[in-house]
């Protein structure tokens, strides 16, 4: 039953309430927000610099759901990709506080908030984790709060 | 929503289409943001509890959100057609609550639709109210996929500017004074 994938990394068991994950950072060019504005978010605020700068978002941003995908793609990165992560169940409290704008570049930190043994599959634990996504000014741009499942090392443990 | 803050009815249910997902645009999606095995490897996939590629929640989400933009533009040419002015949608500052529920594998096709369930008018933003909308995605079954509460801005088209705003505008223009107020505020 052990999964070849993730036997090595870290399981529910070995993380700590508290623990502070600090995210790499990426730089958001004009030509990524396109690229995904295109594909997802095709808003003129999007993908037009004229029509960006008469929005309220006044001048090229990303499109939110890109700077969430980006906040998660470093915390895959940082800490997701060693852990033995069985995916995620949501968020909640997803605030876009600042716009990303074109050669801003993010990183923050994400913290576990909370850990506990899912009710009713003895093989997972859920990770809730707190994001504080900023830019170079280090002004906030997201936050948000995240559910992940985890596998457990010892499913028969009592919960 | 292309209509204007006034006109949604809440509760009203608006269709957006649906999408059939392949696993080369899952696999792409991940790589360039959820890279984690199960949604980019289908033969390493198989070691987990999906038992096989899955999409990312957020490729999902991602996909949703698009057809809910062509829905809006869709409207948007149908109130033109008729003669009629259309609203005018802005950003989103944010989401409620987001639940993945039934993944979604290669050949799914999942249904999106929106339910304006509440609006009112911003305290931040003059001029502008705030739509919160629910996200329902299900997939060929009829499984849930997700269950989203999002909020976004909609244009007011009954609003005036209070004076004592509309004077702080027209301050604001002034060389030299206008920045200055600008910071302070």
């Amino acid at each position: 039953m052990t999964n070849p994938v993730t036997h090595d990394r870290r399981h529910f068991e070995d993380l700590a309430v508290g623990e502070v994950i600090t995210l790499g950072q990426t730089r958001v060019t004009k030509a990524m927000i396109i690229a995904f504005a295109t594909e997802f978010d095709p808003f003129p605020f999007h993908l037009d610099e004229a029509a960006a700068k008469a929005s309220l978002l006044g001048g090229l941003a990303s499109s939110g759901w890109q700077t969430g995908a980006l906040s998660l793609r470093l915390l895959v990165d940082a800490f997701l990709s060693k852990i033995a992560s069985a995916g995620g169940l949501g968020f909640s409290d997803l605030k876009w506080k600042n716009p990303v704008m074109v050669d801003d570049t993010i990183g923050g930190t994400v913290t576990i908030v909370d850990l506990r043994r899912s009710a009713g599959h003895p093989q997972w634990g859920i990770v809730t984790l707190d994001f504080d996504v900023r830019n170079q000014k280090g002004a906030p741009v997201l936050t948000m709060r995240l559910a992940n499942l985890v596998d457990t090392r010892n499913p028969g443990a009592p919960a | 929503m292309t209509r204007w803050f006034e006109d949604i009815v809440l509760g009203e249910v608006y269709p957006l289409g649906s999408h059939t997902f392949d696993a080369d645009e899952i696999v792409r999606f991940a790589t360039l943001y959820d890279p984690q095995y199960f949604h980019l490897d289908a033969e390493a996939a198989r070691h987990s509890h999906f038992g096989g590629l899955v999409a990312s929640g957020w490729h999902t989400v991602s996909v949703g959100h698009r057809l809910m933009v062509d829905t809006l533009f869709a409207e948007e040419e149908r109130l033109r057609a008729m003669g009629l002015e259309p609203g005018v949608s802005g950003p989103s500052p944010g989401v409620n609550s987001m639940d993945f529920k039934v993944p979604v594998r290669p050949g799914d096709t999942v249904s999106f639709e929106l339910v304006v369930t509440d609006k009112r008018a911003s305290n931040s933003i003059p001029g502008w109210g705030l739509l919160f909308n629910r996200l329902t995605a299900l997939n060929q079954r009829g499984e849930l996929v997700y269950r989203a509460d999002l909020v976004g801005f909609s244009k007011r088209r009954d609003y005036t500017m209070p004076f004592k705003l509309r004077l702080l505008q027209a301050l604001g223009t002034i060389p030299l004074l206008g920045p200055l107020l600008k910071r302070r505020a």
